[in-house]
Order: structure tokens, then C-alpha cells, then sequence
């Protein structure tokens, strides 16, 4: 199969796993916080331990392009964040609230996305073992990221089907990324570098600026910790294993 | 000078360079609760940056075996936690929560030492003559480790020649560390991706744990994030320019 198609397969798959993330939902169950927040303490892990394993194949290729492509990702993330009026926004306000407040949960969610995209396209160009087991990572960071998302929306009223097929609306940047990061690092790899370091950049940050704070709110920093630390690990293991 | 010698006073002076860290705190008097947030995010992004240089090293040994050190380091950090006293007693008083933090970041950064002193004293048993290069690469990748230290000690409160001092302090296991490792290099190459791991569980469970979540209290997310990622990349960068 072109490669091109394996990016669109996985990077499709992974952004529609968030439909388990409205399965808690479905039953009519209402999740604890603390809940939620070891579910974004595992996506943290997750994405830490993609963030390593990019890295590690980017400084193989050439150490500046890749920290070059780091800060632009970290300063991408900060940059949207900012502009978007949501560096700030509290993921915990599951009830009441404006119907601003929906909107600008979606687009913060889409804006995670994109850069997921651009690491699942980067990775695959790196080998496509690679490129399917980053996929993957993402497709189950996706299913708490859905969940907190389909929480949010279900507590304002909106039918759980419905979330459930926003919460997968709001992974399609991913797919798109995905595909467009792929297609032009295959047509000028020098640029491979530079992307994988984005992707990294983006993805740390994203962590440390969203993931994190939140999840330290919704569960205490130890169990935190914990789980974002096992997390890590796991990834890490599964990437040198891999390799 | 004989070769055991030889990597014994090179260690010394490994550790020597992790006190110059102390010297940018200098400048810092104040401990207002957003130079401690930012001096917290410079120490995990520090600190975050060495682990996956460690990890890396680490799994080129042995990806299990660094994972099971990884856990190991873990469970270190939560039994010395222990031991230095419930971190929910401690709010009751900043003062104890503050020297809870001092104390353990000493101990996890002196307990990375050992790791590092192993693998320094196994790239020596490779080869001589990259003696000279590694001590060099080894004295320089210690100066953010004495910053990552500094950075906790000195928002609260301790004066920079404390800094410095428990930096040298926490670099002290090199040397004693290398020699062993140089003289039964086969013995301890088996050990070292468990130490790496360790090392690298227990400063990233620290940084999760303790730094980051003070951080956050402290100081808006949007910039501690930033400074953290920031400092992060940088300090893979230099681990990968020397």
C-alpha cells in the first residue's frame, strides 16, 4: 500500500477513536473528575513519550533543524493559544457556563489536533513502524481527550451522538495535517528535521501548557505523577523496542 | 598518574563544575511566588531535558532494564517522600513544605550522580584516550545540573555559596562512582541502564510531583509552560552540541 495512504488510513483511525471517548456517556454515567484527570495524565505520559521518541529521530538526522523546529512548535502552540483567547481556559466547567465557552472548547480541541497531525505525518516519513505506532499513541490520547470534550457538551444539553461525532469533527485538522505534513517532508526531506522537531515542541507544549494544569486540578499530583510517569515509560519502552 | 588516579581527580573536577550553576542565582534575591513558579519550571525543563538524554543512553544498554530502573526511581522518590514527611502535613507550614522540596531535590539530583558516575567510569574502560573528552563533556553537562539545584534552593531563601556547595555536593558520587565502574567495567555495564533509568524516574516523578504543580500554583500556565518547553529544548540541544 503507498505510504500516503497508510498516514491517511491511521491518522483517519485515530481521529475517530474519540467516539469511545462518549462512551461513558451513552450509559448515562456521569464521570468523576478525578476520573478525567488521570485520563489526561496518561494522554500527558502518552504525548511525553511521542514527544522523546521524535525527537531522538529527529537529532539522528540534524540537532539544529530540530531544535529550530521545536521552539517554532512551542511558540506555535503558545502563539494560538494566546490569539484564540484560550491559554487560559479551565477544561472544568462542566456544567453551566456560555455557549462561548462550547466553541472555544472545540477550537482548542481542533488546535490539538493539527499538531498531533503534523507528528503522525513526520513520524511516518521516518518509517512507517514508526509513523503506525505514533498513530496509535494518539488515537488513545484522543479517547480521554473526547471524553472531557463530550462532557463538557452532553452537560450543556447537546445529545450524546452529537458529541460524540463533534468530539471526532473537532480530530479532523489531524487527519488533514497528517497527510499534508507527510506529503511535503516525502517532496523536500530536508525539511523531515524541522517537522519532527515541531511536532515535538508542539506536542511538549501542549502538554505542559494544557494536559498538565488541568489534570493537577482534577486529581491530586501524585496520582498525577503517577500515572503520567507509567505512561511515559510505556511509550518509551514500546518506541525502543520498536526500533 | 595511575589510571585509577586519573579518573578519580577528573571526577573531582566534573563535580567541581556543577557549582558554577549556582553563580546565574547570584543576581536573584527575592522569593516572590512567581520567581519561585519560573525558577521551578527552569529546574523541571532542566531536569525533563537530562532524563531523555539519560533514557536515551539508557536504552542502548537495555530498554527493559531502563524501564525497570525507571520504576525503581519512582518508588524512591515516594519512599524518601516518606521518609521526609507527608507533603499534606507540610502545608500546615511553607517554611517545611519549602525545605521538604530543598531536601529532595538534593537527594534526587546526588541520586542521578551515581548513575552518572558509572557511566562515565564504562566510557572510560572504552578507551583511554577520550579521557580528556568525556571529563570536558561531563563538566559541562553538570554546570545546569548545579542550575536545576540552584534553582530550587534559591528562591527560598539559601544564600549562593549554599547553592553552589549542595550542588558540588550532589555531583559527589561521580568520582566516587567512575573508579569502581573504570576497574570492573563488565560488572558495571550490566548495572547501568537500571541506574540511568532510575535517575531518569526519579528526577521526571520529582519535576511531575513537585515542581510543575507549584508552578502552576504560582504563576499563570501560558509562560510557565513556555519556559518549561523552552528550557527542555535547550537542554537537549546542549547535551547534543558537546
Amino acid at each position: 500500500m503507498d505510504l500516503t495512504l497508510v498516514v491517511l488510513l491511521f491518522a483517519s483511525l485515530s481521529a475517530a477513536t474519540a467516539v469511545f471517548g462518549a462512551g461513558p456517556f451513552a450509559f448515562g454515567q456521569r464521570l468523576p473528575l478525578s476520573r478525567i484527570g488521570l485520563a489526561n495524565a496518561v494522554a500527558s505520559g502518552m504525548m511525553l513519550g511521542a514527544a522523546y521518541g521524535l525527537l531522538v529521530a529527529g537529532f539522528a538526522r540534524s540537532v539544529t533543524a530540530v531544535a529550530g523546529g521545536a521552539v517554532l512548535g512551542i511558540l506555535f502552540v503558545a502563539w494560538t493559544h494566546a490569539a484564540s483567547g484560550t491559554e487560559d481556559l479551565d477544561l472544568n466547567r462542566l456544567e453551566g457556563g456560555s455557549e462561548a465557552y462550547g466553541y472555544q472548547v472545540l477550537l482548542v480541541n481542533s488546535l490539538h489536533s493539527a499538531s498531533e497531525g503534523v507528528a503522525i505525518g513526520g513520524a511516518m516519513a521516518v518509517s512507517e513502524t514508526f509513523g503506525i505506532f505514533m498513530a496509535l499513541a494518539i488515537a488513545v490520547h484522543n479517547v480521554p481527550e473526547a471524553t472531557v470534550l463530550c462532557a463538557i457538551l452532553t452537560g450543556r444539553g447537546v445529545r450524546v451522538a452529537s458529541a460524540a461525532g463533534l468530539a471526532v469533527a473537532a480530530n479532523v485538522s489531524q487527519v488533514l495535517l497528517a497527510v499534508v505534513a507527510y506529503a511535503i517532508v516525502q517532496a523536500a526531506p530536508g525539511i523531515l528535521p524541522w517537522a519532527l522537531g515541531f511536532a515535538m515542541g508542539a506536542l511538549v507544549q501542549l502538554v505542559m501548557s494544557e494536559l498538565l494544569p488541568e489534570s493537577y486540578r482534577q486529581a491530586g499530583p501524585r496520582s498525577i505523577a503517577l500515572a503520567t510517569v507509567v505512561a511515559m515509560g510505556i511509550v518509551v519502552l514500546l518506541q525502543s523496542v520498536a526500533a | 598518574m595511575s589510571p585509577v588516579l586519573t579518573v578519580f581527580v577528573f571526577g573531582l573536577i566534573t563535580a567541581a563544575a556543577t557549582g558554577l550553576g549556582a553563580l546565574p542565582f547570584a543576581l536573584l534575591r527575592g522569593m516572590s511566588a512567581r520567581a519561585i513558579a519560573f525558577a521551578n519550571a527552569i529546574a523541571g525543563g532542566l531536569m525533563l531535558g537530562a532524563s531523555f538524554g539519560i533514557v536515551a543512553e539508557g536504552t542502548e544498554y537495555g530498554a527493559w532494564q531502563t524501564l525497570a530502573g525507571g520504576l525503581l526511581g519512582v518508588v524512591f522518590i515516594l519512599i524518601t517522600q516518606r521518609w521526609l514527611g507527608d507533603p499534606d502535613a507540610a502545608i500546615a507550614s511553607a517554611a517545611t513544605a519549602d525545605t521538604r522540596r530543598m531536601s529532595l531535590i538534593v537527594i534526587v539530583m546526588t541520586v542521578h550522580s551515581f548513575a552518572e558516575g558509572v557511566a562515565v567510569g564504562v566510557a572510560f574502560g572504552g578507551g583511554p584516550t577520550l579521557a580528556l573528552a568525556i571529563t570536558l563533556a561531563i563538566a559541562v553537562h553538570n554546570v545546569p545540573e548545579g542550575l536545576a539545584i540552584s534553582a530550587v534552593l534559591r528562591p527560598r531563601g539559601a544564600t549562593v555559596l549554599a547553592c553552589a556547595g549542595w550542588s558540588i555536593f550532589s555531583s559527589l558520587p561521580q568520582p566516587i562512582m567512575a573508579v569502581p565502574a573504570f576497574l570492573f567495567v563488565d560488572a558495571f555495564r550490566a548495572a547501568l541502564p537500571y541506574g540511568l533509568g532510575f535517575a531518569a524516574g526519579a528526577m521526571v516523578f520529582m519535576v511531575l510531583e513537585e515542581l510543575l504543580p507549584e508552578a502552576y500554583d504560582r504563576a499563570s500556565r501560558a509562560p510557565v509552560a513556555v519556559v518549561v518547553s523552552l528550557t527542555l529544548v535547550g537542554m537537549m540541544l546542549f547535551q547534543q552540541m558537546l
